[in-house]
């Protein structure tokens, strides 16, 4: 077990600058997810810790030591990669113990180890097969069973559910956390699913170009974002953004609408108003005005995708039914709104 | 397809089998031709006229070859090059192919146009060089001599070089993980995700080593150092030819490498598709 520590990182892959002065720690024990869109860096950041992509500037430590420039064994990582790259001629076992057998390690140790890890992951009657002879589900929790046996210090996933249909991501999930509580090691896991980051992590990590967006709990992330950039990323359906004017503590539509909330802003300013779907109520009467376009019914709520005079807008409609074409009110519950500067911080 | 467009090409289809077939029969009938005699008294042999089968049979031939000549010296020799040959060659290949194609090291495009460029030179052309060589290191009349210029062998390091090049990187980076070194990884991952194509490369570099003739009759004149497809040659007598004597021993010579086929006849297939796939 170790915190890792990443300071100063940068990656250049000749010209191009795919991280850039990135500065990270997590805690011993911790569940970090980076989450980002596709080519933010999330794997390039993942191999460097790893060992396998080489930074070009900063340093990496992990627990106490410098393994900036330590080969991949000796960091003390196991990887699991999306494509599982499980040895095709060997068997289970003999893919889970691939490590120890690497370093001579006697038979019957090995036998014994990859028995201890089948039993944990449920694939004690499969020790003889093939990956070829497994589902995707199977061939997956093989892949983890050989970070496992190895005992690393920290524990590095890059994107592991995302070959898996719906209902075994879930499942899958569900035993990442429970393994994740039963060895309490330092996790580090890529993803692009928003779902996944904020259900099983303690601190996101969302990048954006290759920076950190911001860095904290799913609770910060999704309540407190800093920046436009995660207040869009994160939550499904995606924040709604309206475009205005500063005016004190409230903010000026173009139509001239002014909407009070918390926040100061200098007047004039060109500023953003964000408000989540649920934070807008539909009614008969409403500072925002519009007609809906697409009404989703998902059962337990749905969502109404409304044209108004300031754009689209998504909000939820739970207590009262909405059908398309449907001309609507909308009240913002203003106090959970968010407000962005012309560069994007939030106020 | 109508009835008539079926019979048109059943007819093309029987025709195509029928041309294959006397190509075969054209191809076979020496060989058959050769094992009949094998069996004939060296009279019935030179008598006029044709016999299908011999009207009198007799091993004599074969028993001379087996005994009368050094023929199990010769087998012997032509065992023991070409499995040194077969071992070197594929042991050199997959290695230059490896560290072709996983490994950066200043050098590596040089080398790989220096592989490229030997495969372009005919061997026969360099022959004399080799030999030349083989005698300034006093190397002569010695089955290392036969054995040494059988090494080079491009078309075996371009064929680990594909295969490894298709290697999916995950797979390296999984074992790097684990803690391979660069041996651990051509032996314990690069070789056995391959052992197909390495059977297949074995197989047709034992046969090409134990058809060899220009070289191991160059490179030795001493009967003792011969291989098989040498020593035959000197299967002749003080009074004539005796041509089942002197067709018994070839056909014994050829027994290993058509047990070989008919045992791995897919494998050989395979190896000379890959072969002539780079070949062109
Ligand atoms: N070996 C390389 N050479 C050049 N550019 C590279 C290399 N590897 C990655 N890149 C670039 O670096 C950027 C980040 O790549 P990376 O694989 O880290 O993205 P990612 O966040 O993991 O995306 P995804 O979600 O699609 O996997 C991309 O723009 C990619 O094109
Ligand atoms: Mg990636």
């Amino acid at each position: 077990m170790a915190q890792v520590e990443l300071s100063n990182i940068s990656k250049r892959f000749g010209a191009v600058e795919v991280i850039s002065g990135l500065n990270l720690s997590i805690e011993d024990g911790a569940f970090c997810a980076l989450l980002g869109p596709s080519g933010c860096g999330k794997s390039t950041m993942l191999r460097m810790i790893a060992g396998l992509e080489e930074v070009t500037d900063g340093t990496i430590r992990i627990g106490t030591e410098d393994v900036t420039h330590a080969a991949p064994k000796s960091r003390g990582t196991a990887m699991v990669f999306q494509s599982y790259a499980l040895y095709p001629h060997l068997t289970v076992a003999e893919n889970i113990t691939f490590s120890m057998s690497l370093a001579g390690a006697p038979k019957a140790k090995q036998r014994e180890a990859a028995e201890r890890v089948a039993k944990m992951l449920q694939l004690t009657h499969l020790l003889d097969r093939r990956p070829a002879a497994l589902s995707g589900g199977q061939r997956q929790r093989v892949a983890i069973g050989r970070a496992l046996v190895r005992d690393p210090k920290v524990f590095l996933f890059d994107e592991p559910l995302s070959n898996l249909d719906a209902l075994l991501r879930v499942q899958m999930r569900l035993e990442l956390a429970k393994l994740h509580g039963d060895l309490k090691t330092t996790m580090i896991y890529v993803t692009h699913d928003q779902v996944e980051a904020m259900t099983l992590a303690d601190l996101i990590v969302v990048l954006d170009k290759g920076k950190i967006a911001q860095a904290g709990s799913p609770w910060e992330l999704y309540n407190r974002p800093a920046n436009r950039f995660v207040a869009g990323f994160i939550g499904s359906p995606a924040m709604n953004f309206l475009k205005g004017q500063g005016d004190g503590q409230g903010v000026v539509l173009p139509d001239g609408t002014r909407l009070a909330v918390a926040q100061h802003m200098a007047k004039g300013a060109p500023v953003e108003l964000g408000i989540r779907p649920e934070h807008v109520k539909v009614a008969t009467e409403g500072p925002i005005r519009g007609r809906a376009s697409v009404v989703e019914y998902l059962g337990n709520t749905s969502y109404a995708y409304v044209e108004t005079d300031h754009g689209p807008m998504v909000v939820e409609a739970d207590d009262q039914p909405v059908k398309a074409g449907d001309q609507l009110a909308l009240v913002p519950d203003l106090a959970k709104a968010h407000v962005f500067d012309a560069t994007g911080q939030a106020l | 397809m109508n009835a008539k467009s079926i019979r048109r090409w059943n007819l093309v289809g029987g025709a195509l089998t029928g041309l294959t077939l006397i190509v075969a029969i054209f191809w076979a009938f020496p060989i058959y031709w050769a094992v009949v005699t094998t069996f004939k008294f060296e009279q019935d042999v030179v008598k006029a006229g044709v016999d299908w089968l011999p009207i009198r049979w007799t091993v004599e031939a074969y028993i001379n070859a087996l005994f009368n000549t050094k023929l199990g010296l010769w087998y012997l020799n032509s065992l023991a090059t070409s499995l040194m040959i077969t071992l070197l060659v594929l042991l050199t290949s997959a290695a230059a192919g490896y560290a072709i194609s996983q490994l950066n090291f200043p050098g590596r495009r040089v080398l790989w146009w220096l592989i490229l460029a030997s495969f372009m030179v005919p061997i026969p052309a360099l022959i004399i060089n080799h030999f030349v060589l083989m005698s300034q290191m006093g190397l002569l009349n010695t089955l290392t001599a036969v054995v040494l210029p059988q090494l080079i062998a491009p078309v075996t390091v371009m064929i680990y070089k594909q295969f490894f090049d298709s290697v999916p990187k995950d797979f390296r980076e999984a074992a790097l993980m684990d803690g391979a070194s660069q041996w651990q990884l051509l032996f314990r991952l690069y070789l056995p995700m391959n052992w197909g194509i390495t059977t297949a490369l074995a197989i047709i570099t034992f046969i090409g080593a134990w058809n060899n003739f220009l070289w191991p009759f160059l490179a030795v004149t001493t009967e003792d150092k011969m291989n098989v497809t040498v020593g035959i040659t000197q299967v002749t007598d003080a009074f004539g030819v005796k041509y089942a004597r002197q067709l018994s021993s070839a056909v014994l010579a050829g027994l290993p490498v058509a047990v070989v086929y008919l045992l791995f006849q897919r494998r050989v297939t395979q190896a000379i598709m890959l072969t002539a796939g780079i070949k062109g």
